[in-house]
């Protein structure tokens, strides 16, 4: 149960960071790539995520089936997402097969090929996958919300759009592949029954001369905050409730406040909205309000999804609650709110993968690993006063609202 | 009954059997009750019932407001929740393992809810706006017809979340009755896992739920016929198609239950052969193959997403390999594989108690008693070419099955 965590800047110019945890019976590790949606061209849009589809499928020494097979061989389970600012790369495997993870992910980063066919294959299940977003009303809607209220290059969706996926070629997949895959870029976190000079060891020697080892891909992006209320007609038996709220990114001194007051708001079946919008009244089934962090910024959104006759009086319910967060709020609610966060992260702290997953954020955050004891404290620290504070400085206006379904809300609270 | 570590088991003199797995190298503990009923359990007129009960047990105590059981599960920082299937309802928590005496003594209140009468029409809403919800998904429809035709005429066939009208229609009587029925003590089972003592789980248990009564029922519960047959739902409003191909499979119980695992990871989990012939052709964004079961019946589901105009394309794809994988012999790397994943998994789960509890629920549930992480990889290492031939003669799939198509598209015709 006893964590060491170290952080390193390899000469190869990865940056690791690693949490031992010797009685653990599994190692996970994460690689992030700085390199996302932001990244592509703005008539190429879903080009990242076409690159993160296709670069196992085939390397230098392997066809696509091979290096899955070969990841099989050892019993990883292996994924990857497309994100804004990274493409992730994670594994989970048994201690003893950790170097051959590393030595795989290293040979398909460094050597991908390519091939056509399954290039063209990740263009068409792109489109497949746009289609049934449309059959995913909630899915929908946080495309919406996300590409209305963070603006033209943070908003933009990995699956892309159908006319700039049509564009996308071969030619551009490699290009982009070529232009941000070095290790320069590369953030790697490992957690479990592993050493960090093994994991250190093992990474410099598999990626070593992969590209410039200079840093970069770190750069800021700001989001362009689009305060607009928009409704969009769809066919279904619920409407859509989305809005996005400018949040505040991880490294503001304010932001373990703002972490206690999504606690309070939505963090468990005392929260505010919860309460009143589900439990009070059963205008809906879920509500929620969640935080999002490009590097260096923050965006907050709150959704739902309630019956026809009943999405006005949870969107105007929802609204109340945002407005009269301080109004009546109590030291028990605060301190319910914290200690949800801390038994979150004793939780997550038992999982390997998860612990891996946070440690892979703080070097994406803050540059290095921050300890669980450190942003607990901060936690702790948050007074009544802070939250109050909070809200009068950062007010949740204007406001990004999208709303989805057969009836377009004529709430009387529809000010952005 | 005796177990041997890490698990410990007891029963109490109403008949509640307490199962706890002693997990000493992690912080926090799960632990639930299992109600041993579920929407097979229910009459036509009362379909949902289960499920709304579910929502109902976190309304309300003799000692608990909902909102105290709200406020009391945020106190600890508990992630409580609860899910209902056709044959189970599981209500659960993870708290720090100091905690897990408080957090046995909220779920034990929860299972003798008072069903409070103001809270019934409010939480009636919420289930309402539920199934709305399953409505508006695709993945949810098509799911529901697979249910209403492969086990038509059997009480297996309604959705967990009941009908409308049947929710809408349900009084707060006709609830309680089913209640009282089957949320006796020996019908239900705690289960726990994490850093805990046993004996100090028992003594909790014994103080919370000691009193309750015993209600003596006799599940009736009877396995279904899996139906064959060919069923269309033609629904404007969706962009894509699901096909689904369902087949009837070894029972839970079934010795050959974890070679059919196998077989249906063979078939379409990751690496698997749908991936790389189907989704990997670029006919279907989504497609892979699953079990459904329970104690007394399965069925192996191959099943894919697809533009409305390659429906048959999608169809003849999984009839395809259905019929390879019975006919060829599966080679020994691919089972190796599965193997090698199986074992990476079950490290993985050893140190996550929500998990373990999750798998100890299935084993004690359908099996009598748990498994070990290291009696499950002993399992799967018996998996070979042979068992998954004898399976597959066993259970075949190379036949009609029942083809379920949903989607904008009326394909098959409906006739």
């Amino acid at each position: 149960m006893i964590e060491s965590t170290t952080h390193r800047r390899l000469e190869n110019g990865i940056e690791l960071a690693c949490a031992t945890l010797p009685h653990r019976r599994a190692v996970a590790i994460e690689f992030r790539m700085l390199a996302g949606t932001v990244d592509d061209p703005a008539d190429r849009l879903g080009l990242a995520r076409v690159v993160e589809e296709t670069v196992a499928k085939g390397t230098a020494k392997r066809d696509a089936r091979a290096v899955s097979d070969a990841f099989d061989a050892i019993g990883a389970s292996h994924s990857s997402w497309t994100e804004r600012e990274c493409l992730r790369f994670t594994s989970l495997t048994l201690p003893e097969y950790v170097d051959r993870s590393i030595e795989l992910h290293a040979e398909f980063l460094r050597t991908a090929t390519f091939p056509q066919q399954f290039v063209d294959v990740a263009v068409e299940l792109g489109r497949h996958e746009l289609q049934a977003l449309d059959d995913d009303p909630q899915a929908l809607a946080d495309k919406l919300v996300g590409r209305q209220a963070y603006g033209p290059i943070l908003g933009r969706h990995p699956l892309g759009e159908f006319e700039t996926l049509d564009r996308i070629t071969r030619d551009d997949v490699v290009t982009f592949w070529r232009s941000t895959f070095e290790t320069g870029r590369m953030q790697v976190a490992t957690a479990g029954a592993i050493e960090a000079d093994a994991a250190a060891d093992s990474l410099q020697r598999h990626f070593d001369g992969f590209g410039s080892p200079d840093s970069c891909g770190r750069d800021i992006r700001p989001i362009e905050f689009n305060a607009a209320r928009t409704h969009y007609p769809k066919d279904t038996q619920q409407v859509q409730i989305a809005l996005g709220l400018r949040g505040l990114p991880k490294g503001h001194p304010e932001y373990f406040v703002q972490r206690v007051v999504l606690a309070i708001l939505s963090g468990g079946m005392s929260s505010r909205l919860f309460t009143e919008v589900r439990e009070k009244q059963g205008l809906v089934y879920w509500v929620s309000a969640w935080g999002e962090f490009p590097r260096g910024a923050g965006m907050l959104f709150v959704g739902a999804s309630s019956r026809i006759e009943h999405c006005e009086r949870a969107y105007a319910t929802i609204f109340r609650e945002l407005d009269r967060l301080t109004e009546d709020i109590t030291q028990e609610e605060l301190d319910r709110a914290i200690t949800q966060i801390e038994v979150s992260m004793v939780i997550r702290g038992d999982r390997t993968g998860a612990r891996c997953g946070e440690l892979a954020d703080d070097l994406f955050h803050y540059g290095q690993p921050v300890p669980v004891e450190e942003k607990l404290a901060r936690v702790r620290a948050v007074t009544l006063d802070d939250i109050k504070r909070y809200q009068s400085e950062h007010p949740w206006r204007p406001r990004s609202i999208v709303t989805l379904g057969p009836k377009e809300i004529e709430a009387q609270s529809t000010e952005c | 009954m005796r177990m041997s570590p890490p698990f410990s088991s007891h029963t109490l003199s109403n008949g509640l059997k307490i199962v706890v797995e002693h997990m000493p190298g992690v912080n926090t503990a799960a632990a639930g009750f299992l109600a041993r009923t579920g929407a097979r359990d229910e009459v036509p007129s009362l379909a949902g019932v289960s499920h709304f009960l579910e929502h109902m047990c976190f309304k309300g105590t003799p000692n608990r407001t909902a909102r105290q059981i709200n406020l009391d599960f945020d106190n600890l920082g508990g992630h409580p929740n609860a899910f209902t299937s056709q044959d189970r309802t599981l209500y659960h928590a993870v708290t720090r393992a100091s905690d897990v005496d408080k957090q046995i003594d909220i779920l034990a209140d929860m299972m003798r809810s008072t069903l409070v009468p103001e809270e019934f029409e409010t939480e009636k809403q919420t289930v309402l706006n539920e199934i709305a919800m399953s409505h508006d998904h695709l993945e949810y429809v098509a799911f529901d017809l697979v249910l209403d035709k492969v086990f038509a005429g059997h009480s297996l066939r309604w959705p967990v979340l009941g009908y409308e009208d049947a929710i809408a229609a349900m009084s707060r009587d006709q609830m309680n009755d089913y209640f009282q029925q089957h949320y006796a003590p020996d019908n239900m089972i705690l289960l726990c896992a994490g850093n805990v003592d046993p004996q100090q789980v028992f003594t909790t248990a014994g103080r919370c739920c000691g009193q309750w009564e015993p209600s003596g029922l006799r599940r009736k519960r009877r396995p279904p016929t899996i139906r064959t047959g060919i069923a269309a739902k033609q629904v404007d409003r969706f962009n894509q198609q699901v096909i689904a191909l369902c087949f009837a499979g070894p029972p839970a119980v079934d010795t050959m239950h974890d070679t059919a695992e196998a077989t249906a990871i063979i078939l379409g989990g990751d690496n698997s052969r749908l991936f790389w012939n189907v989704v990997q052709t670029g006919l279907s964004s989504r497609a892979g193959a699953w079990r459904l079961e329970y104690e007394d019946c399965a069925m192996l589901i191959l099943f894919g997403i697809t533009e409305p105009q390659n429906a048959e394309k999608l169809t003849d794809a999984l009839r395809a390999e259905a019929a390879r994988i019975s006919h060829e012999p599966v080679a020994d790397h691919e089972i190796q594989r599965v193997k090698n994943k199986q074992r990476t998994g079950l490290a993985v789960e050893g140190e996550s108690p929500p998990h373990r509890l999750n798998q100890i629920t299935d084993d004690v549930d359908y099996r009598g008693r748990p498994r070990t992480v290291e009696q499950r990889v002993a399992q799967v290492e018996a998996i070979s070419a042979r068992t998954i031939s004898e399976c597959l003669e066993r259970y075949p799939i190379d036949g009609d099955g029942y083809l379920i198509s949903v989607g904008p598209r009326d394909w098959p015709a409906s006739s």
